[in-house]
């Protein structure tokens, strides 16, 4: 029994000696602004780490320490959108270095399809930078040859029911299909398949699953290349310039609604503008290393979008009116 | 695959890697020669210190744990009759009493021999069909997910324990738990009853802390441990293994090797049951029959052999295609995802370097498992005898500490704490814990296949018949199922025939 005793003594003590240094030493640490000697900021993106965010994260944190003295990126990521973000919020205050993704999924998209699942507001980010900007693709089953907006508006007058693969059941990808086939009035003809990741979604409308698929244009690349799929048209204003899919028109000159895909860097709100202006420099200084924007470009087909909070603000205008005008479509 | 055998070499030979293989397989090798401590424990209580490392170094820990536990079981089955894995009870069934034969080191021996060559072959075999197999799951689409998902869950019968029924109960109560979180289809919440961390759903790694790791702290608290006292002096012998003997070794060795290969392909199989079948089997073709039971070398060799070659085979199937071969592995699905790496033939090609050094690793493992064995085996007996008023309290500390690591937050605490009793609360019941397990691990994607097939089809079923890999899974769900079920019906019956004659003796 003396043993028993001992034993769950020694255990209670050691687990709450080891949680209570464990609370200390957790988040909140708050090493505050970047005055001081080197300070690690840690930036959370809240989507899958083998993404497009979290590589674009990463590569920006692996050149940090090229560019300051004084702030080191530290990339990590933890799936989970709105969750992550809402952690991050609960457990962060201002001049905390810690910065977090946000895109126009959750301050656009959630804000209106889901509200109650944001445990935080836009007030309580400050902006810092926008890395990166994607143009998505419609990309169609090889054996429908359809290759441009003309080929496809011909081939949904026929009235058949259209297929179109997503990542996320209501995330931009469903939004910008939605705007285009709604926009071309067969809103009623399509049927949105929902897959857990952008490139799960790329290789279904090659395997014959679905007869569209909306993606980066990185995730349908080979796929294209195999000749397993036709690449219809670009969600932008213009045709795309750079890459392997230049020329490929841009919904855009056709009238149809568009958004690129953006993620913005946001620090707590109330963390020092100093502070913040400073890690907004190091950002353009990375986004501006010539190695940074040939591999955003050639490889992974983005294009280098610095902004400003008047930029982002328009950004998050425009997402929200084609979400409150497709809602119905996507969501039901 | 040539093209990625030298940047993965490149990746693989780092102090770095080769240190975390060494601390991997004296943790397991430890753990798994200590009665009650078992591998998978021992795998979950580690798998937060990975959180913190790449792919490579955090997979080559695990698996150095993985395989050592393989061969660490045996060193108690051998010395003190009580096998510190469920694993290692056949290789006591001679290794005991060739150690009372005053030979204590030739048969620790012999099973070191034997689980490195198991262990190696396996690797190897993961090596040469694990890219093969990968280049089939590429063609795989949703509906052929589905039926691979359903073969994963035959895996509950297998690992349900006396009762199938039991076995599928938790199984069902592994599948609600993983509904807890934001519907993959609708991205509407389930279960969250309005507490945010719980739009995430459970993290897979706190919830096996509970299930496996405290429920075990607690089961302890009610029973008095007896002392395990080992007499080191028994390892005093030469250890000295005859020309004849190592050529009585060959023929069981490779025969166990290739079945633990097999057997560890097949989703809901596991180590016991090939070193088990191997057993039998070597006994079957031996000259010396009458040896087995009584110290056979065949028997230690056959047993160990099997149990070593299941490590790589288990890989085969998570590797390529998400299902885990036993639940030790599933946990290691955890430590790939949380580094990007997604099981598919992505796997092989995007990420080919990473892959074959983690492949080549477990050779490397295998090897470093002998050196290890070779030298350090008093020490891993010694362990035995430490007290577990001592153990204990360090396995609670690593088990909060774990929780606490995942996400660096006290919610996740409180949920393996109460894992930890719901865990307790289903041994009183007699539900196994593992199908639960596979039921969190299979659950959200058995659910999205079948509902997203179901939307491709427009609601028509047929769509899971339809592709000739289909019709290949449906095949082998039915004969996985049949066999486990004749398998457990015939042990029912072997218990009721051994009861009667018990009773007719009275």
């Amino acid at each position: 029994m003396n043993k028993r005793i001992l034993s769950a003594s020694l255990a209670l003590a050691m687990t709450v000696g080891l949680l209570a240094g464990c609370g200390s030493s957790g988040g909140g640490s708050g090493s505050g602004g970047t005055s001081g000697k080197g300070s690690s900021w840690k930036v959370t993106c809240p989507w899958a780490p083998s993404g497009v965010a979290a590589m674009v994260s990463q590569k920006a944190a692996a050149k940090s320490t090229q560019y300051s003295d004084k702030i080191t990126l530290v990339a990590e990521a933890i799936a989970g959108d709105a969750a992550t973000v809402n952690t991050w919020v609960m457990d962060t205050e201002a001049n905390d270095p810690e910065l977090v993704f946000v895109g126009e999924g959750l301050l656009s998209i959630t804000s209106i399809i889901d509200p109650s699942k944001l445990q935080f507001k836009e007030d309580d980010f400050v902006f810092v930078e926008n890395l990166y900007s994607s143009i998505f693709v419609l990309s169609a089953e090889a054996n429908l040859n359809i290759k441009t907006i003309a080929d496809l508006e011909a081939y949904v007058a026929k009235g058949e029911e259209i297929s179109v693969a997503v990542n996320g059941a209501t995330g931009s990808e469903a939004f910008l299909a939605a705007s285009l086939f709604g926009k071309m009035g067969a809103g009623d003809k399509l049927k949105l398949v929902a897959y857990q990741s952008a490139a799960e979604a790329a290789q279904a409308v090659a395997k014959g699953e679905t007869q569209f698929a909306v993606s980066h244009q990185s995730q349908i690349q080979e796929t294209y290349q195999q000749g397993s799929v036709t690449v219809v048209c670009a969600f932008d204003e213009k045709a795309i310039e750079n890459g392997p899919f230049a020329g490929v028109e841009g919904v855009g000159e056709k009238g149809y609604p568009y958004f690129r895909n953006r993620c913005f860097i946001m620090a707590r709100a109330g963390t020092d503008e100093a502070t913040v202006k400073e890690l907004k420099d190091l950002y353009d200084k990375i986004l501006a290393d010539e190695e940074v924007v040939s591999w955003l470009q050639d490889t992974m087909l983005l294009e280098v979008d610095t902004m400003s909070q008047e930029d982002v603000d328009a950004h998050i205008e425009n997402v929200k009116s084609i979400v409150n005008e497709y809602k119905d479509l996507v969501a039901g | 695959m040539l093209q990625y055998i030298v940047p993965a070499t490149g990746l693989l030979f780092t102090l770095e890697n080769i240190l975390w293989i060494n601390i991997g397989v004296f943790v397991g090798s430890v753990f798994a020669a200590i009665p009650g401590l078992s591998v998978i424990l021992c795998v979950i209580l580690f798998l937060p210190v990975t959180y913190t490392m790449t792919a490579i170094p955090g997979m080559m820990f695990l698996l150095g744990i993985y395989c050592a536990g393989g061969y660490g079981g045996s060193v108690s089955a051998i010395l003190i009759n009580t096998p510190g894995t469920p694993h290692a009870a056949a290789t006591m069934l001679d290794g005991h009493p060739l150690s009372r034969k005053g030979r204590t080191k030739a048969a620790l021996k012999i099973a070191l021999y034997a689980s490195t060559f198991g262990g190696v072959f396996s690797a190897l075999m993961l090596l040469f069909l694990g890219p093969q197999v990968a280049k089939i799951a590429a063609q795989l689409g949703t509906a052929e997910y589905f039926m691979v998902c359903v073969f994963g869950l035959t895996i509950i019968a297998g690992v349900s324990g006396k009762s199938i029924i039991r076995g599928l109960v938790s199984a069902c109560l592994g599948l609600l738990i993983s509904c807890i979180g934001t519907d993959p289809m609708t991205s509407y919440d389930r279960f969250t009853f309005g507490i945010p961390r719980l739009y995430l759903g459970l993290d897979l790694a706190v919830c096996l802390i509970g299930l496996f790791a405290l429920v075990e702290i607690l089961a302890k608290a009610e029973k008095k441990l007896g002392e395990l006292r080992l007499d080191t002096a028994k390892m005093h012998d030469d250890g000295k293994i005859s020309r004849q003997e190592y050529k009585r070794m060959v023929r069981p060795v490779i025969m166990s090797s290739i079945i633990g290969v097999l057997v560890g392909i097949i989703p809901g199989t596991g180590a016991s049951e090939a070193s088990w079948f191997s057993y039998n089997t070597a006994k079957n073709l031996s000259k010396h029959p009458e040896e087995f039971g009584n110290g056979s070398v065949e028997g230690i060799a056959a047993a160990e052999s099997a149990n070593n070659a299941v490590t790589g085979a288990t890989l085969i199937p998570l590797l390529t295609l998400g299902i885990p071969g036993d639940g030790t592995v599933a946990i290691m699905l955890s430590a790939l995802m949380i580094n990007g790496l997604n099981p598919g033939l992505s796997l092989f090609t995007t990420d080919g370097d990473i892959m074959y050094a983690i492949m080549l690793g477990l050779i490397l493992v295998n090897l470093f498992m002998f050196i290890q064995g070779r030298f350090l085996t008093t020490l891993f007996a010694k362990v035995v005898s430490i007290p577990q008023e001592i153990l204990t309290p360090i396995i609670v500390i690593f088990c909060f500490a774990g929780a606490y690591s995942v996400n660096e937050n006290y919610f996740d605490v409180a949920v393996a704490l109460v894992f930890g009793i719901l865990a307790w609360i289903l041994r009183k019941l007699d539900l196994p814990p593992v199908p639960i397990l596979l039921g969190l691990v299979l659950g959200r994607m058995t659910e999205t296949n079948f509902r997203r097939a179901l939307l491709i089809s427009n609601g028509d079923p047929s769509i899971f018949l339809k592709s000739i890999y289909c019709k290949i899974f449906l095949a082998l769900i039915i004969i996985a199922v049949g066999a486990i079920v004749r398998g457990k019906w015939k042990e029912q019956k072997a218990a009721k025939a051994a009861a009667a004659a018990q009773k007719e003796s009275n």
